[in-house]
């Protein structure tokens, strides 16, 4: 055992420090700290990554990947988060970027990928329909085909960040005729330009905008707009939903959130010295602690078992651990504030969102990052989902 | 960056479980803890043969010298099979205060690293938290101190041929070799809730002798010691953990009502899913902490007691976890001394409870600063 990462391993990460301290500006991890992070922020900051070769780093080589090691990416992954660096965009370089490379044709590779790296191109995930959430065979979306073009009909929705896509990559029915319902389906690039679309923001329980509906009446795409066979969707997406679980632990988001509880505890009078010294919440303050040392531990150790090739049978415990945790975190951090936490602070955010009082206090928006929070339970696979997946694929139940 | 065993340690805890599993049924440890000695004598020779009991004393004495994580693949083997042969409170604790001292008779660790006597460590007293200082008293100096006062769940005193007692002196804190037959003890035996044998032992004007030196040092010296046996139970505890919800999810899938397996409700399922979740994290943490003391034993920068105590607590929480709901998902049958889960369960809710409990060691962590440093597994 060794607790220690080789010397290549800390150059490694010191290299990674200097490019997400040095080259991100401030302000920008400064905004991702507070909840406040735009979309020009996350398109800087992703080219800036992109230009030192960071952006995506577990594509194919040939479209810049990097062939790390699982505990480089580890690493990676864990450094990014801590030091408040906006996470490259996920329907980029986690879902459709590895999609295309894989399944696509040469025509689409050399269109999308270099763009898709370098956020020239943002991209929406157009999977989840009303009626098809955890159970995302079902969905209802088809596209017909007519000549060589496909009409797409039907409704998507909870597309994050939907109101910035140039594009989207979505699930439709080629085949409303398969047997099963896993049958028939197809992944399909769609510029959003094409007329038929429809988009209506949904505003979401802290009043910020981040989730979309879009309504597709008669929308014609290219039949060069496939990815990959015609029906052969649902392994595609199987292979897409492996990959968003990378990082998914937030091991590195949680390292950040629990200093910051730290500091704000420090700065908080109570009737005697200051919240930190409070028996109670430095109780609660530990079990998050242990478990988020529990959580790094076992990441690590998934890590270093799937380097060996294996399968990483415990991708769905960290999924379900690290995003209770950091719910259980911004728990903390709403009760550590009281009263003031409830406030909304003075973000003046994207459509709809509302402008509140203005705090400068440091609980100042805690209940609504906690309650924005409440997602991470709910999508990438609810946690519920989760514990299916481990019954099922682990414990053979 | 590594937190797994190696593969001699993975081997090594093989090798226990092979010569355990075989026989380790709820049966054979009910009748073994009903015993004269309280335990399976053939099996602790057994288990002494394959190296066991020589893990942590030095070769000068016949020992193995070996690190923290060859006791970690022990107690994990040990603890898979809930088995009760007594080589922590017998063995390893015993030679950890011994080798601390610097002044054991040489016999008394090639003993027990042969595995032809145990030995049994006196601290606990009646009415008294583990970390205040011992009422039980030490009078006289050099070769002629006697003992006075009452111990309690001595674990294993009756079999033990030395008695490594706790007393307050004039010098303060030190810890005492006591023959086992030595006069002036009188014992009372029983046992604890997990079927361990443990006994209440007075002294009465015992003779005794000082190991070590008495004192803040002794105290230290003591402590730390007690660290590392409080890290090295939670190896057993990963041990039960782990065996408990296996069986218990073998018989999720075995166990029919309604007219189909108990498997089939998701409810359950999703119980056993979480049951695994906190296996699998108490096992990092059990590991981080091994690993931890495989580090300050080369480097001994980092403070052992601290480690103890944070894992503890975090382990301390998962085994009440695991034990209550492994014995709830096994219905009645759970409750019976009659199936291996009750005894993983009672051994569990004892190690909770071990060298002064969880309660104490998160009083102790919150008066420490550990609440409010971040964590890390990565030194550096
Ligand atoms: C903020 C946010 C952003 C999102 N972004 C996107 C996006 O960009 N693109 C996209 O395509 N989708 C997106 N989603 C959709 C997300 O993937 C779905 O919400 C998710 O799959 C759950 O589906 P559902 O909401 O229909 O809930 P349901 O599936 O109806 O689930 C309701 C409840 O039942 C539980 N449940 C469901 N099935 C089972 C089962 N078999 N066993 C036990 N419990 C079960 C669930 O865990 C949940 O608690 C987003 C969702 C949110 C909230």
């Amino acid at each position: 055992m060794d607790l220690e990462y080789t010397p290549e391993e800390q150059r490694f990460r010191d290299e990674l420090r200097t490019v997400f301290y040095e080259k991100v500006p401030a302000e920008i991890r400064e905004r991702v700290v507070r909840g406040q992070i735009s979309r020009e922020d996350i398109v800087a900051s992703q080219r800036i990554l992109h230009e030192h070769g960071l952006a995506v780093p577990h594509w194919p080589t040939q479209w810049g990947g990097k062939k790390w090691t699982a505990t480089q990416q580890n690493i990676y992954a864990s450094e990014l988060q801590r030091a408040a660096v906006p996470t490259p965009l996920a329907f980029n370089v986690s879902m459709v970027g590895p999609i295309i490379a894989e399944f696509g044709s040469q025509e689409q590779k050399e269109k999308f990928l270099p763009a898709t790296a370098n956020l020239d191109i943002w991209w929406s995930q157009g999977f989840s329909e009303p009626e098809a959430g955890s159970d995302l065979a079902g969905l209802k979306t088809t596209a017909i085909r007519d000549g060589d073009e496909y009409v797409i009909n039907g409704q998507k929705t909870w597309t994050t960040l939907g109101q910035y896509g140039d594009w989207m990559f979505l699930l439709a029915r080629t085949n409303p005729g398969a047997e099963r319902k896993q049958q028939g389906i197809s992944f399909i690039l769609v510029d959003m330009k094409t007329p038929g679309i429809e988009r209506r923001p949904i505003k979401l329980i802290d009043g910020s905008v981040e989730v979309n509906e879009f309504f597709f009446d008669d929308v014609r795409v290219p039949v060069s707009n496939l990815v990959g066979e015609e029906n052969k969707g649902w392994t595609y997406a199987k292979f897409l939903l492996g990959n968003e679980r990378n990082g998914i632990a937030q091991v590195g988001t949680s390292q950040r959130v629990f200093a910051e509880l730290v500091d704000a505890a420090k700065e908080t009078d109570v009737e005697e010295g200051t919240l930190a010294d409070d028996p109670d919440f430095r109780s609660r303050l530990h079990t998050a602690k242990m478990r988020l040392l529990a959580l790094e531990a076992t990441q690590l150790r998934v890590a270093g078992a799937s380097a060996d090739g294996k399968p990483d049978p415990a991708s769905s415990l960290l999924k379900l651990e690290g995003t209770r945790l950091l719910q259980s975190l911004t728990a903390l951090r709403l009760d550590a504030g009281g009263t003031d936490s409830v406030l909304v602070g003075d973000t003046e955010g994207t459509d709809g969102t509302p402008v509140g009082l203005s705090s400068e206090h440091a609980a100042s928006t805690a209940a609504l990052q906690y309650l924005n929070m409440r997602k991470l339970s709910i999508f990438g696979g609810s946690n519920e989902i989760q514990r299916g997946v481990i019954a099922k694929a682990v414990l053979g139940l | 960056m590594d937190l797994t065993l190696n593969e001699d340690q993975e081997a090594f805890a093989e090798s226990i479980d092979d010569a355990l599993a075989r026989k380790y049924t709820a049966e054979f440890r009910g009748k073994a803890a009903a015993s004269d000695v309280g335990w399976d004598e053939k099996l602790f020779s057994t288990l002494a043969e394959i190296g066991a009991s020589a893990l942590t004393i030095d070769e000068e004495h016949d020992g193995l010298d070996a690190g923290a994580g060859e006791v970690y693949a022990a107690l994990y083997a040990l603890g898979q099979n809930a088995a009760i042969e007594p080589f922590l409170d017998g063995v390893y604790l015993p030679s950890w205060l011994l080798s601390a001292s610097g002044s054991a008779p040489d016999e008394v660790l090639s003993a027990l690293a042969a595995g032809e006597a145990i030995a049994a460590v006196a601290h606990s007293e009646p009415g008294r938290v583990w970390d205040a200082a011992p009422a039980t008293t030490a009078t006289g100096d050099g070769s002629k101190v006697t003992l006075s006062g009452t111990k309690t769940a001595v674990a294993h005193a009756d079999q033990a041929k030395w008695l490594l007692v706790t007393a307050s002196g004039d010098a303060g804190f030190g810890v005492y070799l006591v023959n086992g037959d030595a006069e002036g003890i009188t014992r009372t035996d029983g046992r604890t809730a997990d079927w361990t044998r443990v006994s209440r032992v007075t002294f009465e004007g015992t003779p005794a002798t000082l190991l070590g030196s008495a004192g803040d040092q002794g105290r230290r010296a003591f402590d730390a010691a007690v660290a590392r046996a409080r890290i090295a139970v939670l190896a057993e505890a990963v041990g039960l953990m782990d065996r408990a919800s296996k069986v218990t999810v073998d018989y999720l899938k075995s166990r029919k009502q309604f007219g189909v397996t108990l498997s089939t409700f998701q409810a359950l399922v999703h119980r056993a899913a979480d049951l695994y979740a906190e296996v699998e994290l108490a096992r990092s943490v059990a590991l981080w902490a091994t690993a931890s003391l495989e580090r300050d034993a080369q480097t001994d920068d980092t403070d052992v007691d601290a480690t103890a105590d944070d894992a503890f607590v975090y382990i301390a929480q998962a085994a009440r976890v695991v034990a209550e709901e492994v014995v709830q998902l096994h219905g009645g049958i759970g409750m019976t001394f009659e199936t291996p889960i009750s005894h993983y369960a009672a051994r569990l809710t004892s190690i909770e409870q071990s060298y002064g409990g969880v309660a104490a060691a998160r009083r102790r962590v919150l008066k420490s600063g550990s609440p409010l440093t971040a964590p890390t597994v990565v030194r550096s």
